[in-house]
């Protein structure tokens, strides 16, 4: 790893620590991740070689993070895997703390908030084209540059090859805030429609500045979700109450959801019940948001 | 998660719509660039002995036909990324073994690397396989999920309007075994693997139903992702190729420089199998010096036994 000068670590992800590190030869800055896999004598094992070309061919997006390399190095005879992905320097959650906090409160501004939304929007049909759930959507996994306004997906696809992610690296509990309701109920089939829950409940956290629903427990989780959104019944979500996890619960009639995102215009109201809806076939998939009215306004011709 | 050649992108074997053009819009970036080549490069001599020696260990090992395909265009991939100016049988045995090995990862094949090596004869050291691999890896930049002209049958076959549902699956078997013979066709290398998968198509539907030929050809020219012209051009090539019962051999033309016997005939003599030898000096040069790492130099300590 001479190649690379390690800079600071910047964090642990979900599959272990993160590096910012400069290439010596170019200068580039790249975030260096290492792999817990270690390759034995038949070489790389399937599942990595896999998952790491999976994840190279999904980074030809703008709106994924490019992976640069896969760089193995000898370590006390045991071979292991870095990957070298292009390096940007904030996250969104750090980029909406820095909007509540500190010295300078103030909101994103919407436009702002509707390039991100539409970005990501872009990275998540490129996924789902590519027929490749993230299943990990937060405002940490998504790397921002404030300079240009780009928002790029990060944190994909390694679920499998690299350990469920129940717990992370670091035993820190993995956040269950955008997690999707059939999946906090057990649900042993689902689909893209489990990212979409994800956007939109960061879609909301840009404009409320903090999270929609911040549960502790899953059954926490479940119990922000519904005192917003009312408990699910099976006219609206066939086959809810046959889901694993389901029991009875509180019944809780809907809030008008423009009040939990006041700041948040009719069309943008719209696109967010689109992408909360309890039932994962109701839910407007990535492809149909991009052409939600809510980004009528938004010079596309940029993208 | 294994990856299925007539399914590239998608993990959960469904064919989703919008895949096709993600499909279309990557299908160059897998393409081996052996136009650029001259006639005389011995790359073409490596590749010819490569080929013929995964269809001689297919027959032994019987192992699966995509995962052969598979493995063939990671060595073209290779042959055209990495400068080779050597032709040695221990090279093509190497090359053959590591691509077998990352094609039947990727397959998810249960491929004994020691029943490939007895069939192919030659028995590496225990780093030297991983190492090839590393290799091929670094070279084709882990982009191992190619995108071949069986990617585009499933989308070629919905263009047609097959009325008799029975057909579906003698049609793209024999497709397939079209498209399986492709990969000798030197001709055929300037091609887009779409471009194949039509002109392979196209001709199963002409020797199994030559009535319907000409309707299928003006819905497969009509489709927005295929250019007309290369379309019929390259359907010549492959008709040309049917009709010379070429399925099976390689034009060996630019091979002139060697013996023209197959690699499998070539004895090695005890002195350059007993000899260390490198391959990371002048037998492969990596044309991207940046690449190039001390540490992940590739070097084959000894062959034990050819």
């Amino acid at each position: 790893m001479e190649k690379y000068e390690k800079l600071e670590k910047v964090g642990e992800g979900t599959y272990g620590k993160v590096y910012k590190a400069k290439d010596k030869a170019t200068g580039q800055l790249v975030a260096l991740k290492k792999t817990r896999l270690e390759m034995d004598e038949e070489g790389i094992p399937p599942t990595a070689l896999r998952e790491i070309s999976l994840l190279q061919m999904l980074s030809n997006s703008l709106y994924i993070v490019r992976l640069l390399c896969v760089e193995q190095i000898d370590k006390n005879g045991k071979p292991l895997l870095y990957l070298v992905f292009e390096y940007l320097d904030t996250d969104l959650k750090k980029f909406v703390d820095s909007h509540r906090k500190g010295p300078n409160p103030r909101p994103l501004p919407p436009s702002l908030i509707q390039s991100f939304l539409y970005q990501l929007c872009k990275g998540v049909a490129h996924c789902h084209s590519h027929g490749v759930l993230h299943r990990d959507l937060k405002p940490q996994n998504l790397l921002v540059d404030k300079e240009k306004g780009i928002l790029k997906i990060a944190d994909l696809g390694l679920g499998r090859a690299f350990t469920v992610p129940i717990k992370s690296y670091t035993h820190e509990i993995v956040t269950l805030w955008y997690r999707a309701p059939e999946v906090l109920l057990g649900s042993t089939h689902y689909s893209t429609a489990v990212d979409m829950w994800s956007v939109g409940c960061i879609f909301a956290e840009m404009v409320r500045r903090q999270a929609l629903f911040p549960g502790d427990s899953e059954f926490q989780q479940l119990l922000h979700i519904f005192r917003l959104l009312g408990t699910p019944t099976e006219k609206q979500w066939p086959g809810v109450s046959s889901l694993r996890d389901w029991h009875v619960y509180p019944k809780w009639e809907p809030q008008n959801l423009a009040s939990a995102v006041p700041a948040l215009g009719p069309d943008g109201v719209d696109l967010l019940t689109k992408m909360l809806q309890y039932d994962p076939a109701d839910r407007i998939s990535a492809k149909a948001a991009l052409d939600h009215p809510y980004f009528d306004s938004l010079d596309k011709s940029q993208f | 998660m294994e990856f299925d050649l007539e399914n590239p992108l998608t993990g959960c074997g469904e064919h989703h719509f919008d895949a096709v053009s993600a499909l279309f819009a990557s299908e160059s970036d897998h393409l081996p660039s052996f136009l650029a080549f001259k006639s005389t490069d011995v790359r073409f001599c490596l590749r010819r002995h490569s080929l013929s020696l995964i269809s001689q260990t297919q027959s032994a090992c019987k192992f699966d036909p995509y995962m052969a395909y598979l493995a063939v265009n990671y060595i073209d991939r290779f042959l055209s990324e990495q400068v080779v100016t050597e032709n040695r049988p221990w090279i093509v045995r190497i090359l053959v073994i590591a691509s077998l090995s990352l094609a039947a990862k990727m397959t998810n094949f249960n491929l004994s690397l020691s029943d490939i090596q007895r069939d192919v004869g030659i028995i590496f050291d225990a780093q030297s396989i991983p190492r090839m691999e590393s290799l091929i890896l670094t070279t084709l930049e882990w982009r191992l999920r190619s995108i071949t002209p069986f990617s585009f049958l499933h989308f070629c076959m919905s263009l047609f309007q097959l009325g008799d549902s029975s057909l579906t699956q003698p049609l793209k078997r024999r497709a397939s075994d079209i498209i399986f013979s492709t990969q000798y066709e030197i001709k055929l290398f300037e091609y887009k693997p779409s471009i194949i998968a039509a002109s392979a198509l196209l001709c199963a539907a002409d020797e199994l139903m030559p009535l319907q030929f000409s309707s299928f050809l003006a819905a497969i020219s009509a489709c927005q992702y295929l250019t007309k012209e290369e379309l019929m051009n390259a359907l010549a090539v492959v008709r040309e190729m049917l009709i010379e019962g070429r399925e099976s051999t390689v034009d060996s033309e630019s091979c002139s420089t060697l013996p023209p016997k197959s690699i499998l005939d070539c004895e090695c003599t005890t002195s350059e199998c007993e000899k260390p030898t490198n391959l990371d000096g002048d037998s492969i040069k990596r044309r991207k010096l940046n690449d190039f790492r001390d540490d992940q130099t590739f070097r084959i300590s000894h062959i034990q036994r050819c």
